[in-house]
């Protein structure tokens, strides 16, 4: 590789790029000017929305004449109960209750007495009553509600004087309706300002109440508190909005800065002929990519950068002013020393996008049909932004092992100011974001040497040819992209197997079902889809189902190597089953499912039985689709660990637990490495039916609740146990015929440089 | 091993194959298994109606493609072993131009020649000179989208000559341009064989093979059907001119290839 040449490369797409008007606006131009613009927009709608008023209308009040604190002067509520200039928007429309022909017929709007049809007829008379006069909302006061307001402290007394020698339940406050709509924030807004008004007012009455009777005030407003703020006085302002708003613009951006240039930079050279003449200089793809790759990373950061300085700038005047405004608003501008923290962590996360993007971008045969690539790009990115928003999130191992999401909370961690004791999260941090970068950079690096991706020409599709071409031009092994699909066709399948034929998904849901019907829906059903779709796949596209299942013989003592390593290992899987227990824990939920399971799982006839269902069966399925028709497959990338962990990767995808997928996915590693090895499908059944044997049989071991109540496998046997594994699995390394079969197809790639 | 006397080829194709998957027909041959020489100071011509394999196999000797079978070599290095030196020893012109819109044609030609390890002195020295012979000095300074056609070829035909490779591969070089360009450049490629170039020029129109080519191979369907100087190649098949020759040996292979292809 050469510097000199990545240099030259790197030059001119930058120069290309800040040539090209198109993409200097998208990425550098808007965002400036958004941010300004958004915020002068804001100041507009937010005077608008000050100076709206509200009306409200008043069905039958009647002045209490001093005996109570007024509700209402003239057309405004009584100025003693406005808190503060907003509540003098509010005009009132009173009307005398004979107006209502409901009240003539002795009805009241209070939902309990009435039935539905009379309930609607007073509604709707309100409703009228409220378009007519133009009001958001409404307050009825039962025809004598004042009046027996009024007497009712004398009242009260009364019967507490009887208090003793009768049964009579005190009397009740009568009570007015607050009539409202919430469908839309205007009318919102005039709920909310009345149902304060009117909080405001009963508190004056029972306050006013409780001093005509000599009564203590702390009967009515027990204690107050007195409230303190600890936060310092620069992050008091705002980190906790910052903190979760900064880190989602700059993701987005940086996604988006890389996105369009990558489009242009690859499958825009290819439109205009121009990648053609570049591949036959000297430049090596490999030169070519990581050119490419630093231009997009630049355009990527300095988006992000520019759009988080612009909204910070913005953000900072727009809060600034509010708060001269005397708007109550706890958010002021975002600190700067954490911007620039940012700016640091921006860096692998650019590269990670960039990556990804440039692969995506080298797939495309034209910028049209690159353009179309963004949404699925945003679409897997945006989970994984707004995954660590949760409140509950917190930068921990287990967070920080998933690409994006750790980077989003060291962030936010870092804005929060609690760096200083998560800092050792850094580091898988980065190693998780490294190594995406350098898949996503081979990745890309792939594509540039693929002679039917450089050169695709814009060919008519159309299903029922290309199913014909499948099947027509059939190989004996399946292809990367049917291995693909074969994985994605398996989820799908039996995401949808599960609603169809009502797989139990609760606790109570598994305890309800009879047994025979608890192993068809949960066990038999997924086994069968599993294997009739990598059954009807390998005899539909391959020639030779033999070679794409790996049904060859072993070698021999190779299944019993392998059941032997299946034991010796599992107080490791345990072990790690344990660390990832730890790290992401179990919701209750899929807790007492698992439980529950195990449990119906013991009404089974025999043991043998249960080893069938629970070992057995899998053994067979699981292999045959993902050590047999999927590795094969993705084997013909000419990358044998690729294909491994790829081939794992939708191992683990088809579990639905997050602690089996972690399983799953360290199982199918070994799985995959067994059959690369071996050559051959039995001894991953051997291994598989094994391990899965032995997860059955020693579950209700002493044994195995000792390990769970210490979170650790004794020592020795964890120890010996892996010694002895390392010592199988040497013997399998040096078996031969997994590397002849990947050397073929793995050979011109690489040569191609 | 690069240095041969003149007369030993400078490119040696021998059994060149390739396949590749087509969605609607299935796998396709797209050459199969051709060989020719050409050697330094001789243009060679590909000559075959669209669909015959020429760019495929001019790809391929420009290592952009590899061989599904066969080799090639190019001023003695292998295109598959060392595809690097091999890219050394050519220019490559494409129908397509390759020239950046937002560049400059002076830009363009400064970036290949870098790219091709050319020290700085010598590269302006150079371009000085490519730019006076190819009358390049007006659009010294004129952007790639605001070209002709005929300004974006002569662009790459000085990016291909940059770094003075001993061969130069034209693919369908004169596509697109009217008479007046396509004729300078014919003047340039005869100008480049007096250097003693190796040239292999691929095209569909007989009158510019006949007039440059010394010898040419007519392609059709990923075969050679016959090799040799225009004249050895009207002799011995007893046709007027080239067109007619052309025409002949086509039809002849579509009626040789007929009864194949409805059996498909």
């Amino acid at each position: 590789m050469s510097l000199q040449n990545i240099k030259l490369i790197f030059r001119r797409e930058m120069r290309d790029q800040l040539r090209d008007r198109r993409t200097l606006f998208m990425i550098l131009v808007l965002p400036v000017l958004f941010y300004p613009l958004l915020g002068i927009s804001f100041f507009q709608i937010a005077q608008f929305l000050r100076e709206h008023p509200s009306k409200v209308l008043i069905i039958g009040y009647a002045s209490t004449e001093g005996s109570l604190p007024e509700l209402v002067s003239q057309d405004q509520f009584a100025q003693p109960l406005r808190e503060n200039a907003k509540m003098d928007k509010v005009q009132l429309k009173l009307v005398p209750l004979e107006k209502l022909a409901f009240v003539r017929d002795g009805l009241w709007p209070d939902s309990g007495e009435l039935n539905s049809e009379q309930a609607a007829i007073v509604h709707m008379q309100i409703r009228l009553l409220m378009r007519r006069y133009h009001c958001e909302a409404a307050i009825f006061f039962p025809p004598d509600f004042f009046k027996e307001l009024g007497e009712y402290p004398n009242r009260f007394r009364d019967h507490a004087r009887l208090a003793g020698q009768t049964e009579q339940a005190p009397p009740e406050v009568p009570r007015p309706v607050l009539l409202y709509d919430n469908s839309s924030d205007k009318k919102a807004l005039a709920h909310a300002r009345v149902d304060r008004i009117l909080r405001k007012w009963s508190s004056e009455v029972g306050q006013k109440s409780l001093r005509e009777s000599n009564l203590s005030q702390l009967a009515a407003q027990p204690i107050e508190f007195n409230q303190f703020d600890l936060a310092k006085e620069e992050d008091r302002i705002n980190t906790s909005l910052w903190s979760k708003i900064l880190p989602f613009v700059l993701l987005i951006w940086a996604v988006t800065g890389a996105f369009y240039p990558a489009i242009d930079l690859c499958a825009g050279e290819k439109e205009r002929g121009t990648l053609e003449t570049l591949l036959t200089s000297p430049a090596r793809r490999v030169e070519i990519v990581l050119g490419k790759l630093f231009t997009i990373m630049i355009f990527s950061f300095v988006t992000a950068i520019l759009n988080l300085v612009a909204m910070a700038i913005t953000g900072g005047i727009v809060m600034t002013q509010l708060k001269e405004l005397a708007v109550k608003a706890d958010v002021g501008p975002p600190p700067f020393t954490s911007i620039f923290y940012l700016a640091i962590i921006l860096i692998p996360v650019s590269a990670l996008f960039s990556s990804v993007c440039l692969g995506l971008a080298a797939f495309a045969r034209s910028t049209k049909e690159g353009q179309y690539y963004l949404m699925p790009v945003i679409l897997v990115t945006l989970p994984l932004i707004l995954l660590p928003m949760a409140p509950s999130a917190e930068l921990d191992l287990g967070f920080s092992l998933i690409p994006v999401s750790g980077i989003v909370l060291l962030m936010r961690s870092v804005m929060e100011g609690t760096i200083g004791q998560l800092w050792p999260y850094v580091f898988p941090v980065a190693a998780t974001t490294l190594l995406c970068c350098y898949f996503g950079i081979r990745w890309a690096v792939d594509q540039f040497r693929r002679e039917e991706v450089l050169f695709r020409e814009g060919e008519r599709w159309d299903l029922g040819g290309w199913l014909k071409h499948l099947y027509r031009d059939r190989q004996p092994t399946p292809s990367f992209a049917l291995a693909i699909l074969c994985g994605v066709l398996i989820l799908i399948v039996k995401f949808f197997l599960t609603s169809s034929i009502d797989v139990p998904t609760s606790a109570a849901a598994i305890k309800a079902l009879p047994f025979s019907s608890f192993i068809l829906r949960t066990i038999l059903a997924p086994m069968a889809v599993i294997l009739a779709i990598s059954l009807a796949m390998t005899f539909l596209f391959t020639k030779s189902p033999s070679r794409s299942l790996q049904l060859g013989l072993p070698k021999r003592l190779s299944l019993p190597a392998a059941c032997l390593l299946a034991v010796a290992l599992y107080p490791l899987a345990t072990a790690l089953q344990l660390l990832v227990a730890k790290m992401y824990a179990l919701p209750p939920a899929a807790h007492s499912l698992l439980e529950a399971f195990q449990e119906k799982l013991g009404e089974v006839g025999a043991p043998w039985m249960a080893i069938v269902f629970i070992a057995l069966l899998p053994a067979l399925c699981e292999e045959f689709a993902y050590r047999g028709f999927i590795l094969s497959g993705l084997r013909r990338s000419g990358h044998r660990w690729r294909a491994i962990v790829l081939s794992s990767l939708l191992f683990a995808l088809a579990h639905s637990i997050i602690q089996q997928q972690a399983n799953a996915f360290f199982l199918g590693l070994i799985l995959g490495y067994l059959a690369v090895q071996a050559g051959s499908i039995w001894p991953c059944i051997a291994y598989h039916f094994m391990h899965n044997a032995t997860a059955y049989l020693t579950s209700d071991l002493p044994l195995t609740k000792q390990i769970l109540e210490n979170n650790v496998y004794t020592g020795s046997v964890l120890f010996g146990g892996t010694l002895l594994a390392i010592a199988i699995l040497y013997w399998f390394h040096s078996l031969r015929c997994g590397r002849e079969a990947g050397g073929a197809a793995g050979a011109s790639p690489d040569a191609l440089t | 091993m690069a240095q041969q006397g003149s007369s030993a080829p400078m490119i040696h194709v021998h059994q060149l194959r390739k396949e590749y998957a087509d969605f609607k027909r299935g796998e396709q041959i797209a050459l199969a298994g051709i060989s020719f020489d050409a050697t330094p100071g001789e243009v060679f011509g590909l000559l075959g109606p669209n669909g015959a394999g020429k760019t495929t196999a001019l790809r391929i000797l420009s290592t952009v493609l590899q061989p599904t079978s066969g080799t090639a070599t190019v001023n003695g290095y292998d295109i598959v072993k060392e595809p690097s030196q091999v890219r050394h020893q050519i220019g490559f012109v494409s129908a397509g131009t390759g020239v950046y819109d937002r560049m400059t044609a002076w830009e363009t030609v400064e970036y290949f020649g870098r790219l091709y390890g050319i020290d700085d002195e010598t590269l302006q020295h150079r371009m000085q000179k490519i730019f006076g012979q190819l009358q390049m000095d007006e659009i010294r300074d004129v952007l790639g989208v605001k070209m002709s056609t005929g300004m974006k070829q002569k662009v790459s035909i000085a990016r291909a000559m940059i770094h003075e490779p001993p061969v130069i591969i034209l693919d369908e070089a004169t596509a697109g341009l009217d008479v007046l360009v396509a004729r300078s450049l014919i003047e340039i490629i005869s100008r480049l064989r007096e250097q003693g170039k190796c040239i292999v020029f691929s095209s569909h129109i007989m009158r510019e093979v006949e007039r440059l080519c010394d010898r040419v191979a007519i392609m059709h369907r990923g075969h050679i059907l016959a090799t040799g100087t225009i004249a050895e190649l009207q002799q011995q098949y007893q046709a007027a001119d080239m067109e007619d020759l052309f025409y002949d040996l086509i039809s002849e292979a579509e009626e040789k290839l007929r009864p194949k292809t409805t059996s498909f």
